[in-house]
């Protein structure tokens, strides 16, 4: 009777409100607060309630203007000035000045609120609203990301009175941006909702909307359930969503109510890395044979249905500051060469078919994630190192163990994947010799990386950063110190009912601000 | 009554204090450090200490214990290490879909089971009696997450007749009823299976009382034998069922829950303890667990309202 009942209201139902869109994704962040959250999940929302001073175009490249209408860069490279828009409002209502952007980036920075990504920022000295409309930004040593770093989620400008009246509170019952959407109820782990911000004018000029947003509400709603949420997808309960299952793309792109929309860019990476000065593996011979052995194209073809892109680099070969000359070096998959490599260094196979060192048996031992995408993967890997004799072990944790595992020094391999923006956003972050243990896992300890990364980051040019970055890049894959699997490419698959949508790549955020999302005209 | 209840109550005190105490256990001991998982994967050594300091984690296992017992005494779950939030305030709004998930089950899967069970006792081995067991072993074999992608697979994806997207609003809304179907459906199934078997032995074995063959003798029709006579007496071990299964149900509810992302305890405690969110996961545990304690209670007390004889005892 329940049922019944319920079927012949569902019947009778009209269509969900017009101008509401629900998105549906995998998980929840476990705040909105930009300068504390590091989760895509916060990004993704917090790109749509605020505003950053520089925004990021399409091509992951080019810097556009945001909250700043323009700016200038000292000839040392230490000072940056952005000169604000003036017609800029919080939610609220209030106006945003160069005081609440200097607040903001203050904070992120301030040691007391324990970003992780205070990093990101560069060696400040300080940040100094210089009138209502002038903001400097000084730093102790250049800093060539800046700009790129600017474009991120941490870097959103808050309302600091909002964040006086909400307390720990603050990204969790409420927020005040100057985004395109505004903050309207969090449930945790269920769903958030955001509406329209009617008084947004200052869209960055990557949109050809720069007004107020096209749609009266977006609703996420966290779907754990990846069958669940194409489901979803198919039948007009969700209207957007960029996480869908691999096997679901061809059933999008088929169904005459559903779309599918790709970026060209792929900035995310999935890889494992060697834990280079562990006997394991600490041999040069032995990891380039073993990237060798690793076929990324079956990887491709045969766990993710072509859908994504077989990788032998360590980034996207399209990102800002990718090394040309590095492509003769990248190690292709050659089963033959592989083998050889292993026998020439004298890495004998025993009776059991499995190569030896010095008598000893190689058997490298993986850390990774649970969950069906690591699973695969790494059975897939140690099949195909099996193949050139070499006896992966596998251990896989779950989220809540896998961290503490993953900053210890107990796995020669790991498995891993990451947003970047640049060469110089993915190489400081894995390469540099102070953050081993983690995120440098690899315990990649070389002075001369770090002096190049260091360089490049003090570059005041496009030409030497790039320089410092591509040897850099040069120098860590001639070492063979990550197997790449695949790149990434953003996909979004959406209702025929909205107009056609871009995919952006910004932190695997493929909505970005969400300017562009509207129902199509009939 | 009244003394009935407050001995009923007494003897939950000590099983809420071993929930309370192999809860914390439990979850402490398990692997896993929330300061990593709040960290995120790029940050430093440093700051991860940091974190955990603020978190409290760096404290003694047995100072930990004790500020948690302390703040469950005086009523206070504390505070999610996640975000911050309530945990008595999340599980207040998860408890009322829980609530729901679960009257909206027993409201169609207990009349259900019994009219089966009943219309399979009268028809005994009968065709009805063979497809009604049928469906009741099926029931009860079929996982609920298997049932749950079924009901979705055709009612909510094929045909497209309901949503299965979360909660809708309040049960007596439109929308929140529409919502509900199939969540409550699929719980349901497992339900009715146990119900019906149960029913059908119970009411076969009142229907060879000597009082039956009186109420038939006396001319009564045969349907008010059935409903008036047979059934009405053997519901007692029915209802005993209801209640036992009841409590099991919310095991049930937390896959079912996350299936169609029902905003329930069960999906909480599972999002609690995967995150490494201490205080939820206790909280959400604590409240399942006086769930639980509350419907055997309520099932004491109906078994003895519909046998007096378990009063006089």
């Amino acid at each position: 009777m329940l049922a019944a009942a319920a079927i012949s209201a569902s019947l009778a139902a009209a269509p969900a409100i017009a101008q509401s869109i629900t998105v549906v994704r995998e998980v929840d962040s476990d705040r909105y607060d930009p300068h504390r959250s590091t989760a895509r999940a916060a990004s993704e929302v917090l790109f749509m309630l605020g505003d950053t001073l520089v925004s990021l175009d399409y091509d992951m490249k080019t810097i556009k203007p945001s909250l700043a209408d323009s700016w200038t860069v000292s000839p040392d490279g230490l000072t940056y000035t952005f000169n604000l828009r003036k017609d800029v409002k919080f939610c609220d209502g209030k106006p945003m000045k160069a005081e609440d952007v200097a607040f903001s980036l203050k904070r992120w920075i301030n040691p007391e609120t324990k970003s992780p990504v205070r990093w990101r920022a560069g060696k400040v000295e300080d940040v100094i609203a210089k009138d209502d409309y002038t903001v400097e930004y000084k730093l102790t040593a250049p800093y060539s990301e800046l700009l790129y770093q600017l474009t991120q989620s941490f870097a959103v400008v808050i309302d600091k009175d909002t964040l006086a009246k909400l307390g720990a509170d603050f990204g969790v019952k409420g927020f005040n941006g100057t985004g395109p959407f505004c903050w309207v109820e969090w449930t945790p782990r269920n769903e958030m909702k955001i509406k329209r911000h009617d008084a947004y004018t200052w869209g960055p000029p990557i949109y050809e909307n720069r007004g107020p947003a096209q749609v009266q509400e977006i609703v996420w709603k966290i779907v754990p359930e990846e069958n669940t949420r194409l489901a979803a997808l198919m039948t007009g309960q969700s209207q957007v969503t960029q996480y869908i299952p691999y096997s679901g793309f061809r059933t999008i792109r088929s169904n005459p109510n559903t779309k599918l929309i790709e970026s060209k860019e792929a900035f995310w990476t999935y890889f494992m890395g060697f834990k280079i000065d562990k006997s394991e593996v600490n041999d040069e011979t032995l990891r380039r044979a073993m990237v060798m052995a690793v076929d990324q194209g079956a990887i491709a073809k045969n766990l993710y249905f072509g859908e994504v892109q077989p990788a032998y680099s360590y980034i996207s070969q399209q990102a800002l500051d990718w090394n040309p000359k590095v492509e003769a070096d990248l190690i292709k998959t050659n089963l033959a060469e592989a083998n050889k490599l292993l026998d020439e260094a004298g890495f004998k196979k025993g009776p059991d078919g499995f190569r030896q060192r010095n008598g000893k048996k190689i058997e490298p031992t993986f850390y990774g994630f649970t969950g069906s995408t690591w699973q695969k993967l790494a059975e897939a890997v140690q099949g195909d190192l099996r193949k050139v004799g070499i006896d992966l072990k596998l251990q896989l944790f779950d989220a809540t163990v896998v961290w503490g595992k993953l900053a210890t020094q107990e796995f020669d391999m790991f498995g891993m994947s990451y947003p970047y923006i640049s060469a110089g956003d993915a190489l400081n972050l894995y390469f540099r010799s102070a953050n081993v243990p983690t995120p440098n896992r690899m315990n990649w300890k070389d002075a001369k990386t770090d002096q190049l990364l260091d360089r490049g980051m003090a570059a005041t040019t496009d030409d030497v950063r790039a320089a410092a970055y591509g040897e850099v890049l040069e120098q860590v894959h001639k070492a063979a110190v990550w197997i790449p699997l695949y790149h990434e490419p953003m996909k979004i698959g959406y209702s025929a009912k909205l107009a056609p949508i871009k995919a952006h790549n910004i932190y695997g955020c493929g909505l970005y601000k969400g300017l562009d999302i509207k129902f199509a005209s009939k | 009554m009244g003394q009935q209840i407050a001995y009923r109550l007494l003897l939950s005190v000590p099983v809420l204090l071993g929930v309370l105490v192999f809860g914390f256990l439990l979850l402490k001991l398990a692997p896993g450090d929330p300061a990593m998982v709040v960290a995120g994967p790029s940050a430093t050594p440093d700051v991860v200490e940091q974190i955990r300091k603020e978190m409290g984690l760096d404290q003694p296992t047995l100072v930990q214990f004790w500020r948690y017992i302390s703040r469950v005494a005086q009523g206070d779950l504390g505070r999610s290490m996640i975000n911050n939030t309530s945990v008595a305030e999340e599980l207040a709004l998860a408890m009322v879909a829980t609530a729901e998930l679960m009257i909206a089950c027993l409201a169609w899967a207990v009349p259900a089971g019994i009219a089966m069970g009943t219309i399979a006792a009268v028809f005994q081995r009968g065709l009805i009696d063979r497809v009604v067991m049928a469906f009741s072993v099926a029931g009860v074999s079929m996982p609920v997450f298997f049932i749950g992608l079924l009901l979705m697979q055709y009612l909510g994806y094929k045909w497209q007749l309901l949503p299965f997207l979360g909660r809708g609003g309040p049960l007596w809304t439109l929308e929140g009823l529409r919502h509900i179907t199939l969540p409550a459906m699929t719980l349901g199934f497992i339900f009715v299976g146990p119900v019906a078997r149960m029913t059908r032995a119970s009411v076969l074995d009142v229907l060879k009382a000597d009082f039956i063959r009186t109420a038939r003798a006396k001319g009564l029709r045969e349907k008010t034998v059935i409903i008036r006579h047979a059934l009405r007496n053997a519901l007692i071990p029915v209802v005993t069922l209801v209640g036992l299964q009841a409590g099991y149900l919310l095991g049930g509810a937390v896959v079912t829950e996350s299936i169609y992302s029902w905003p329930g305890v069960g999906r909480l405690a599972v999002g609690a303890i995967l995150a490494s969110d201490m205080p939820l996961a206790q909280g959400a545990i604590l409240s399942l667990a006086i769930a639980f304690l509350v419907i055997n209670l309520i099932v004491d007390l109906l078994y003895g309202l519909l046998d007096p004889r378990v009063q006089h005892r």
